[in-house]
């Protein structure tokens, strides 16, 4: 029955996109094609295949998604470039995916794509990661502001609160998180005038940067007590700088990111290398219920934004993260 | 396509004719079969296949407009029995100074534009000189340029990026420099594809038909010959440079272009795709021979192959196994018929 179905449906589905306007009027829903019947084909095009983070986001998108027996997930790898990541965007409007879901790995040059499969009619969730402008259905990410200030409220009042020199090792600085985070930190730790930050330098997410640049940076600042990191590899990457100049009793490190597993930020904590990190959620879960809204409920709205709750790890909690979270 | 300077022995010429055609036309044999292999494969959406949809092949050719752009630039410097590095890095120079000039210099499309191109230009022409003067190897020279061009990019952004906004006034782009992200033809065919295909007939006269393309196979095919019958080695080989930097730039006005963006980042392992376009269009990275539609084949070719494979959601890896095969069947096949070419010459 339903392999009769599907020409007529596929049929119904092409019309709209002869005619090319927008199809996101109020009241109607935000699908063309939607219903508990039918199966949808969710594209997903991740910034690359190679980051700790991005993997666990994958696996845990391959896991909730066996939760939805309609839903087919296709994850496509971006190989951290603007060109092969447009490509594929492109290539999932060619093949009329249901849904897009983006981790745009540079903001600005991945927003003319998004924007095409916006106003094709493609429901577009962001993961993490904005595109400039407003065509998308739906942003789901941490606050990466309030959880960078929360960091840094941390630093001022609790573990730094004599003062001393502080360093921040940023990410990728044409991501949005990058962004956020670095300008979240400098607010959380602006209560703390005693407080100076000597160093500040993008490591673009990656872990060898991270040695190389924070190796550097303690030479140049030989006592700096404290380092922020915009991820857990950047913080990895800290720690063994840190361990080369034989400053482990001297710097405390924050990491950002949280993930389980033993090559996590969460084990670190655990294990009294890093001073603290920050979970943050892959939104899995959020993206895929706003899926379900959109193609099996057939919402004719649904939020603009949702924000995913962020956990402060420290030593008091870590064990218990770990053996309680997998990656 | 190698030119003929001595006549095979007449009984041998028969067994090489066939082969021979083969190799000339390897690369559009090559392209013909990954084009069938894409239809074949092709998802179907209620019978139209997907892969021959315009909109698609248009994306086949944006996705490989800028690599493809410096892989023209790069058949003259290959087939002068050269090799050029640094291309990717001038074209995250020349990106970078496109963002820089408009965004934060308030400069018009047309002065940005020129000054670009002549700092691609000049970047390409000192590395031929430096290593035509001093009798350094390119490989050598280029890979300094790569570090250098790297460098000026990190310089001229002031270690950043630059986003591109449109508008008038301060800090904003003139609109027109847009169309270079846009498509025409009721939305299908992207501009940026078209400045390759424009480019690609250009290169393809330029190397076929002028006198200087002769001189290119020459200088490349055996340069004390050349130089011998009179021709200007020294600038043929400084101009094929010159070519590369030009070319390059204009890969990187047009990624400004599309992406509305400039980062000293940008390009980084442009070289290498655009060294395997022109390798797998049948020229030989020694010099000498090779052909301009060979690497537009090679790059269409390469553009196509992955999205066959992206379309049928099959991993990146297989796609960099397979790119990785049709390179070295590309250079086996120009090497075995290179190897019978000197074989009936005994």
């Amino acid at each position: 029955m339903l392999t009769a179905a599907l020409p007529a449906l596929a049929l119904a589905a092409a019309v709209p996109f002869a005619g090319g306007a927008p199809a996101h009027a109020a009241g109607k829903p935000i699908a063309k094609v939607c219903g508990p019947k039918h199966h949808y084909v969710i594209g997903f095009s991740q910034v690359d295949f190679t980051e700790p983070y991005r993997q666990h986001v994958d696996n845990e998108m391959q896991q909730l998604v066996k939760k939805y027996p309609q839903f087919k997930l296709v994850i496509a790898d971006g190989q951290a470039s603007d060109n092969t990541q447009t490509s594929q965007v492109e290539n999932f409007i060619t093949q009329r995916v249901d849904m897009l879901f983006i981790s745009p790995y540079e903001s600005a040059p991945l927003t003319p794509v998004v924007s095409r499969a916006y106003k094709a009619g493609i429901p577009v969730v962001e993961l993490d990661r904005k595109t400039l402008g407003k065509d998308y259905t739906t942003f789901v990410g941490g606050d990466n502001f309030q959880i960078a200030k929360q960091a840094g409220e941390y630093a001022a009042k609790t573990l730094l609160p004599q003062g001393g020199d502080i360093a921040i090792l940023e990410g990728l600085p044409s991501s949005s998180p990058a962004i956020e985070r670095l300008n979240g930190f400098k607010a959380g730790i602006a209560g703390n005038p005693k407080l100076k930050v000597v160093g500040v330098q993008p490591v673009d997410w990656m872990e060898d940067k991270a040695v190389t640049v924070f190796s550097a940076m303690l030479q140049a600042h030989p006592d700096i007590k404290l380092v922020y990191t915009s991820n857990d590899l950047a913080a990895a990457g800290a720690y063994i700088a840190a361990k080369g100049a034989g400053k482990l009793g001297q710097v405390k490190i924050i990491g950002t990111d949280g993930l389980p597993g033993p090559a996590g930020g969460i084990r670190a904590v655990a294990e009294g290398q890093w001073a603290a990190t920050y979970v943050y959620p892959t939104g899995a879960a959020q993206a895929l219920h706003i899926a379900k809204q959109v193609l099996i409920d057939c919402a004719s709205s649904v939020a603009k934004t949702v924000t995913v709750p962020t956990q402060r790890v420290d030593p008091a909690n870590a064990k218990g993260l770990y053996a309680k979270l997998k990656f | 396509m190698s030119e003929q300077l001595v006549h095979p022995a007449p009984g041998r010429a028969k067994r090489r004719n066939p082969l021979a055609y083969f190799v000339r036309f390897q690369s559009l044999i090559g392209l013909v079969l990954v084009l069938a292999g894409g239809v074949v494969f092709s998802p179907r959406r209620h019978g139209q296949i997907l892969f021959l949809a315009p909109d698609n092949i248009g994306n086949i050719i944006r996705s490989i407009s800028e690599t493809g752009i410096i892989a023209l630039g790069m058949t003259f410097v290959i087939i002068s029995a050269g090799i050029d590095l640094s291309v990717g890095a001038i074209l995250g120079l020349s990106s970078v100074l496109t963002a820089s000039l408009m965004i934060n210099a308030g400069w018009g499309i047309v002065p940005t534009l020129v000054a670009v191109l002549v700092a691609g230009t000049l970047f390409g022409t000192m590395q031929g000189a430096i290593s035509t003067r001093f009798g350094l190897q390119p490989f050598i020279v280029t890979l300094a340029g790569l570090q250098a061009a790297r460098g000026l990019a990190l310089v001229a952004s002031h270690d950043n990026f630059i986003n591109i906004s449109y508008g008038h006034g301060p800090g904003l782009a003139p609109p027109a420099f847009g169309v270079l992200g846009d498509r025409l033809f009721h939305n299908i065919f992207p501009v940026a594809a078209l400045v390759f295909l424009a480019l690609a007939v250009v290169a393809a006269l330029v190397l076929n038909t002028t006198r200087f393309g002769r001189y290119i196979y020459a200088v490349g095919g055996n340069e004390r010959a050349a130089r011998l019958s009179g021709i200007p080695v020294a600038r043929v080989k400084i101009a094929v440079y010159a070519i590369t930097g030009l070319a390059s730039a204009v890969a990187g006005i047009v990624h400004a272009g599309q992406f509305s963006f400039g980062s000293p980042n940008d390009g980084a392992g442009y070289e290498l795709t655009a060294i395997a376009a022109v390798v797998i269009g049948g020229t030989d990275l020694f010099g000498g021979s090779g052909s301009m539609v060979g690497t537009i084949a090679g790059s269409i070719m390469l553009g196509a192959l992955a999205n066959i494979l992206q379309l049928n959601d099959v991993s990146a890896a297989m796609q960099l196994l397979a790119t990785g095969a049709i390179i070295v069947a590309a250079a086996a096949l120009q090497s075995f018929v290179s190897r019978r070419d000197r074989e009936a010459l005994r």
